[in-house]
């Protein structure tokens, strides 16, 4: 059996895991909360964006008609641009309720957020209604091409490289730039961040924003591969999780290394016995976790008590 | 879940309250614009919330899993009835036996976690459950589920109870929680459970004390798995069928939001309020809306935000004293 087409795909599942995972990271690591609400947040942002891309309004004084005459790669990109922005402010107010559960049981956060997704689930359903919807992506970037003999879809490729880039800008932003070096030090050592005069709870308030903005942003580009119906969200938030605890909680690399494994996981299990693929990534982290409780780069953290 | 008085009792004020409401429940039922059916629904369902606190409630210990026993139950009654003989104990025997298998080897993996970590496990094990129960057709049936499993009669060898009517099937469920109850309710104020207890309050002290923390988390999560899973055997002979749906991520959550809005965290009566709760707002608020969840979405988390010790914890603010 040849195995290249299963490892080409398992490496962009990977990096598409990682990217899902992105968010979710970056509010455990700095924060300490499992956002459970992080899949109905990436389905929000598909669906906001299909507004965006085929907005159906009323027409107002020829608006609409000009709006939509605009060229499909333009509305994508405003799309990509607006829609994490949008969803940024949703994760802004969760942020603001979830200050009462702040130096509680961590638990208390999980439940809270358990609850907000269900909630963005149910008002999608309200909006939107439980059939499957279609994002459109302009042609440049849809459709198939062949390389050595086999077919491969141009916008898994797509994807792919995108999920790259937002990996890494998002290492960049936390490696390069004093904001970077705040959230780190938030990670590691609130109170000192706040003795130093930085306003925690401003700091809180982005990592949240930045956190649900790459939420929706993984949900803009997973769409089109997956689907999108209400339901998206559990299949979102599962792999991310899952991501995290593999990769060790607060681990940037340990999170992506750990998205790659599951997505080549996934995908060469996918060669053997496609309807089990989906199997292959708990048993990697009952496995894994098994032997290494904190992960594969994970550090001692507050959760754990 | 502080100790009274009646926590040596067999028998208590308040059991007999809901015992009274229950065994009464056929009567009134309808004339509150309710149904038959949702007295066995709402019986099993506390059966299954009584034994998730066991877990969450005195032993600190969150899953987002459980439905994966309460599946394994309902699979393995319809699966003994099918291949095995068509007997009501032997098909509840099974899921109990399933109940303990299932929940000893999850617990193994278990048992030494703590807060979130032991919560993200046991997603990523419910998740495995759900996943085969969906992919394994040609023992679940896949999607389609488990379809036409009998509802076999209680044979006591001198009498014999058909309970092919929801009537009599509710009053063989209603007389399974009274066993529970009175069980959960000895063990919660048994030695065994003041460890529990105690472990729940600070886990490192509690092993210097000498006791093995290991295996009690352990016991008390297979206990707890065992409960569901024979809550799962009823539910497979009340549907009448088996299906993936209830060991899903969302179905495992309810059951936290259930206990939590109860109060399960501060009584042993939380579990019977929240599935009360649950059940009556499906109901009330889903003959208005369609969106209901949507309502008692917000409802957890404002009790999450605002009241943690939820119904219960309202009452023993108002009364001033603890219902338990």
């Amino acid at each position: 059996m040849d195995l290249v087409p299963h490892i080409v795909n398992g490496l962009s599942l990977g990096l598409l895991f990682a990217l899902i995972a992105l968010g979710f990271m970056l509010i455990v690591g700095v924060m300490e909360v499992i956002n459970l609400a992080h899949g109905s947040l990436f389905a929000l942002g598909a669906y906001v964006a299909m507004v965006i891309i085929n907005p159906a309004f009323a027409d107002f004084g020829g608006i609409y008609a000009a709006y939509v005459g605009l060229p499909l790669p333009m509305r994508y990109v405003l799309a990509i641009v607006v829609a994490p922005a949008l969803v940024a402010v949703v994760g802004m107010g969760l942020e603001v309720c979830m200050r009462r559960t702040y130096g509680k049981d961590p638990l208390y956060g999980l439940l809270l957020t358990f609850g907000a997704a269900l909630v963005l689930e149910e008002t999608i359903r309200l909006i939107w209604g439980p059939t499957e919807q279609v994002l459109t992506v302009p042609q440049g970037i849809s459709g198939a091409f062949l390389f050595g003999g086999l077919i491969y879809s141009k916008y898994r490729f797509f994807a792919a490289a995108f999920a790259l880039l937002a990996i890494l800008l998002v290492w960049l932003f936390l490696e390069r730039t004093p904001y970077g070096a705040v959230i780190k030090a938030g990670a590691h050592d609130s109170e000192m961040v706040r003795a130093l005069g930085i306003n925690l709870t401003r700091l809180r308030l982005l990592v949240f924003a930045l956190g649900t903005a790459l939420a929706a942003l993984a949900g803009i580009i997973m769409t089109p591969i997956w689907g999108l119906r209400p339901h998206v969200g559990v299949d979102a938030v599962v792999p991310a999780f899952l991501i995290i605890v593999l990769g060790g909680v607060g681990s940037f690399w340990g999170a992506v290394i750990a998205g790659v494994l599951v997505g080549l996981a996934v995908g060469l299990t996918g060669s053997f016995a496609s309807q089990w693929s989906l199997l292959s990534m708990y048993l990697l982290l009952i496995a894994v976790v098994t032997f290494r409780a904190r992960g594969l780069f994970g550090k001692k953290s507050v959760l754990e008590l | 879940m502080t100790p009274t008085t009646d926590g040596g009792r067999l028998i208590t004020g308040p059991m007999l309250i809901l015992f009274a409401a229950l065994v009464t429940l056929p009567f009134w039922v309808q004339s509150v614009g309710l149904y038959q059916y949702l007295g066995v629904e709402v019986a099993i369902w506390m059966i299954y919330a009584l034994g998730f606190n066991l877990l969450l409630g005195y032993g600190g210990l969150p899953s987002f899993g459980h439905g994966a026993f309460l599946g394994v139950g309902a699979y393995a009654f319809g699966l003994a009835q099918f291949h095995v003989l068509e007997n009501l104990w032997v098909g509840l025997l099974a899921a109990i036996l399933v109940g303990i298998v299932a929940g000893g080897i999850v617990g193994l993996f278990l048992a030494h976690r703590r807060g979130i970590y032991f919560a993200l496990l046991t997603v990523a094990f419910g998740q495995v459950f759900w996943f085969v129960s969906l992919k394994w057709f040609s023992v679940t049936g896949g999607e389609d589920g488990l379809l036409g499993i009998p509802r076999p009669s209680a044979d006591f060898g001198l009498v014999e109870f058909d309970l092919s009517s929801n009537l009599s099937l509710y009053y063989f469920t209603l007389a399974v929680l009274m066993i529970v109850v009175v069980a959960l309710w000895r063990l919660v104020h048994s030695p065994f459970g003041k460890v529990v207890r105690a472990i729940k309050q600070n886990e490192t002290r509690a092993s210097f004390l000498g006791y093995n923390v290991r295996l009690y988390k352990w016991a008390v999560f297979t206990l707890s798995a065992t409960t569901a899973a024979l809550a799962g055997g009823l539910f497979a002979m009340a549907q009448q069928s088996a299906f993936p749906d209830v060991m899903n991520l969302v179905s495992s959550g309810t059951i936290v939001m259930m206990v939590l809005i109860g109060g399960g965290f501060v009584s042993f009566w939380g579990p019977v309020i929240g599935v009360t709760v649950f059940f009556v707002a499906r109901d009330v608020i889903g003959s208005i809306t369609e969106t209901w969840l949507l309502w008692f979405g917000l409802m957890f988390m404002l009790s999450v935000l605002f009241k943690p010790e939820g119904v219960a914890g309202l009452w023993q603010d108002s009364s001033g004293e603890s219902p338990a």
